[in-house]
């Protein structure tokens, strides 16, 4: 069994590790502490020690213990950091672009159209409770996250990505899968009554596949578009 | 020392003695904590079987859990550990430790009392009115909190009646009991103590209870500023948090956390007060570094309104904020760690006595450590993309705040109850309800971070629509976790039937069962009403236990 799901992302192992990181320093200050609180409780004494801990031949027992842990602390701060720059703070040059807009209680999908402009009248937009978000793999894809009503947080656990969406907020993150197939988005903040069900679909798929499930939704767009200026004419 | 006769109800009901107020205080929190518990129960077991009818409640909408999860947490914050471990423990120990017969304004303790309850009544109220129980979290995010949105029917629109702003009505009056209670403490403690008690001879809990106080009154008022904006933004129509007119939701979560992360200082501070006292008397030995505590619980304390926002390093706030916020809260994990290693360094070469305080007091710190430790994986941002919002973070505060709140508690009342009571309680019941609580505790907890690691978030009615949720370990994690809590409620009965038990057939008690030094135990138990015979004139500090050269291991503060 492992611990966290499949990782398609480019930068998923490296928050594992982070884990596995922070597991070895917490999991050696717990033994320690557990058996420091516990070895006393077995000794029987019939007088105590009498010490108050003013002394630095006592306090030290304190202080290194807690020096240690705090080198441990900023060991682990400085590892991830690296990790924390590349996913929130400096978008990777992007591929494409897709708007990614939280509503109850489902996520809607907008991929710029022929224009390649992302908001713009000819936009291809996706609306549907079980809809999925299509994405070419290996490919960075830029995000472009906004929330409809209330706030929702786009997360998807096997990309080891979470990022809340707000009303009147245009937030831009970058995402990347590097195996094709399909994989669960949730809604990772309280959004109402139906928080539970706001579940979609990333589908990673190659390439070609990605820009013919593009055309396919396009050819109803143009449609409707068209309709719309032989009306207003 | 007053001699007039008080009525039934002067005396018991509207009381204004301390010792009365914090006995209400606190069994007012002890029901509360089973109402909380009971709605733990109800949304566990929907977790674990969902869409079956729960034995004791009947079926559960996803309306209703979403409140259930909302008010569980709205309860055992703010009418569970404020009220006992504040509020109620403060209220009987202050003037008792400091040796004076009552708080400094004991009408205002007692309003604060009837503002305490009112605040209960108006909790427990909000599941009734039209809409039900606020169901947007116990953050209360708007624009969730603020809008109909929370509601299953699209007409429902929130009034001063629905279930949100009697919340916050009911939140805004636990508040000001709290503000009074902390005035009354921080007065009583600076005007009234006995002369020769010192800042630095005063018992840790002192201490600890007035600079949670302090905390308390430096944080909340941006929380009730933003509460206020909230109300108004849901029942006269203003925007504050409303994106489109101009608001922003962003700005009432850094109010939120503002105040929300120094409360689980002004939580932990009064029950690793009650630990100091107990694991001093009970290993027989001063405690550790006395002074050094005192000056690191108030290093943490300035530094706790300092670290807020590591509750939102994904909720869309500037990425570049989260650096300081990390440091910051990996800076505060250090005092906390001192501090607890001092506790246990006072174990050291003790005495011990396994007494059932000292025995809850071992079960907290051991589990707390789980708590504190688990905490670096969260105060880590990058680990927190992942971490955030899932059940890895409900296990890491369980494990906080139950130790905290519930351990500390316990071993509060095993300690204290001769004191006030005048028995004992029975120590055999009472190993069995500590073994029963703390393995079923762990059974409950434990398993979740499991659940969280494998990308199970929170506040999720039933998992059906998530496939990579319902196969592996996690529905069975669901029903450990279920059963565990179900074995942890009900073995509350056993502390229950103590205390009853023990209030008409435990062994009396005396002055100083445990043999203590400090003032509460040197007076009768229960102390009479003005506490001490004659005011008590202090010599020492709290903790002279075992010192070289004198017959007897303790050595009372008030003996010369």
């Amino acid at each position: 069994m492992t611990l966290f799901p499949e990782d398609i992302s480019t930068y998923g192992h490296e928050i594992d590790n982070l884990f596995y990181l922070i597991l070895i320093f917490s999991g050696l200050a717990f033994i320690i502490s557990l058996f420091a609180l516990l070895y006393p409780v077995f000794i029987k004494r019939a007088k105590a020690n009498y010490f108050t801990g003013d002394k630095w031949s006592h306090v030290k027992w304190v202080a290194i213990p807690v020096i240690l842990l705090a080198g441990a602390d900023f060991v682990i701060l400085y590892v991830e950091h690296g990790t924390w720059k590349k996913v929130e703070e400096s978008p990777a040059k992007t591929d494409l672009q897709i708007g990614i807009t939280g509503r109850q209680w489902n996520w809607i999908f907008t991929y710029p159209g022929p224009d390649n402009q992302l908001y713009t009248s000819d936009d291809i937009v996706v609306d549907e409770m079980d809809g999925s978000l299509h994405v070419p793999v290996n490919k960075t894809v830029e995000i472009n996250l906004r929330a409809r009503d209330v706030i929702h947080s786009f997360s998807v656990p096997n990309l080891r990505f979470k990022q809340d969406a707000l009303p009147g907020r245009n937030i831009t993150r970058w995402i990347q899968a590097t195996k094709a197939g399909k994989f669960e988005i949730q809604c990772a903040e309280i959004c109402g009554i139906l928080h539970g069900k706001m579940r979609n679909f990333l589908l990673v798929e190659s390439e070609s596949d990605y820009l013919n499930y593009l055309k396919g939704l396009i050819k109803p767009e143009k449609k409707e578009t068209a309709d719309l200026v032989s009306v207003s004419k | 020392m007053s001699t007039t006769k008080e009525g039934f109800w002067r005396k018991y009901v509207f009381s204004t003695d301390h010792k009365i107020i914090g006995k209400q205080y606190t069994i007012t929190g002890l029901i509360m904590a089973l109402v909380g518990g009971y709605l733990a129960y109800v949304f566990r077991m929907n977790l674990a079987f969902p869409g079956k009818a729960i034995p004791v409640f009947g079926e559960l909408g996803p309306q209703q859990y979403n409140a259930f999860v909302t008010i569980h947490g709205m309860i055992m914050f703010f009418w569970v550990a404020m009220p006992i471990l504040l509020a109620g423990l403060g209220n009987l120990l202050i003037p008792l430790m400091i040796g004076t017969d009552d708080m400094a304004f004991p009408t205002v303790n007692m309003i604060s009392f009837w503002i305490f309850l009112l605040s209960t009544i108006i909790l427990i109220a909000s599941f009734f009115v039209p809409g039900g129980a606020s169901a947007g979290g116990w953050t209360l995010y708007p624009p969730l909190s603020a809008n109909g949105y929370v509601n299953e029917s699209p007409d429902f629109f929130p009034t001063l009646f629905s279930g949100t702003p009697l919340l916050i009505l009911a939140v805004a009056l636990e508040f000001t009991s709290m503000l009074m209670g902390g005035i009354n403490f921080l007065t009583t403690t600076i005007n009234k103590r006995a002369p020769g008690l010192t800042p630095f001879r005063l018992p840790l809990y002192v201490w600890f209870s007035n600079i949670a106080s302090l905390i308390f009154m430096f944080s909340v008022g941006p929380l009730v500023a933003g509460a206020l904006m909230l109300l108004m933004d849901i029942v006269t129509g203003t925007g504050f948090y409303n994106a489109y007119r101009g608001g922003d939701p962003i700005l009432f979560q850094h109010l939120f956390w503002f105040f929300g992360h120094p409360e689980v200082y002004v939580v932990l501070l009064p029950s690793l007060g009650v630990t100091a006292e107990i694991i001093s008397t009970f290993s027989r030995k001063p405690l550790f570094a006395y002074k050094g505590i005192i000056y690191l619980a108030l290093i943490a304390a300035v530094l706790s309104v300092v670290v807020w926002a590591h509750h939102q390093f994904i909720a869309g706030i500037d990425p570049r904020m989260a650096t300081f916020f990390s440091v910051g809260t990996i800076i505060i994990s250090i005092p906390f760690a001192a501090i607890i290693l001092s506790f246990i360094s006072t174990l050291w070469g003790g005495a011990i006595r396994l007494k059932m305080p000292m025995l809850w007091a071992i079960a907290g710190m051991g589990t707390f450590l789980v708590g504190g430790l688990t905490g670096l994986f969260l105060g880590s941002s990058t680990f927190d993309i992942y971490a955030h919002d899932t059940y890895f973070v409900v296990a890491h505060f369980h494990f906080v705040l139950i130790p905290v709140v519930f351990f500390g508690t316990f071993a509060a009342i095993y300690y204290w109850y001769p004191k006030f009571f005048g028995r004992m309680l029975d120590e055999r019941l009472g190993k069995i309800h500590l073994f029963l609580t703390v393995t079923s505790f762990i059974f409950f907890a434990f398993p979740l971070f499991f659940s969280g690691l494998g990308g199970e978030h929170r506040r999720i009615y039933e998992y059906s629509s998530f496939n990579s949720l319902m196969i592996g370990p996690y529905p069975a994690i669901r029903v450990i976790s279920t059963v565990a809590t179900i074995i942890m409620i009900s073995s509350q009965l056993l502390i229950i039937i103590n205390v009853l038990r023990s209030y008409r057939k435990g062994k009396i008690a005396g002055k100083n069962p445990w043999e203590s030094n400090t003032l509460e135990w040197q007076t009768d138990s229960p102390p009479p009403h003005g506490n001490f015979e004659s005011y008590p004139e202090v010599f020492r500090g709290a903790y002279d236990f075992s010192l070289p050269g004198k017959e007897k291991d303790f050595f009372p503060q008030n003996e010369k």
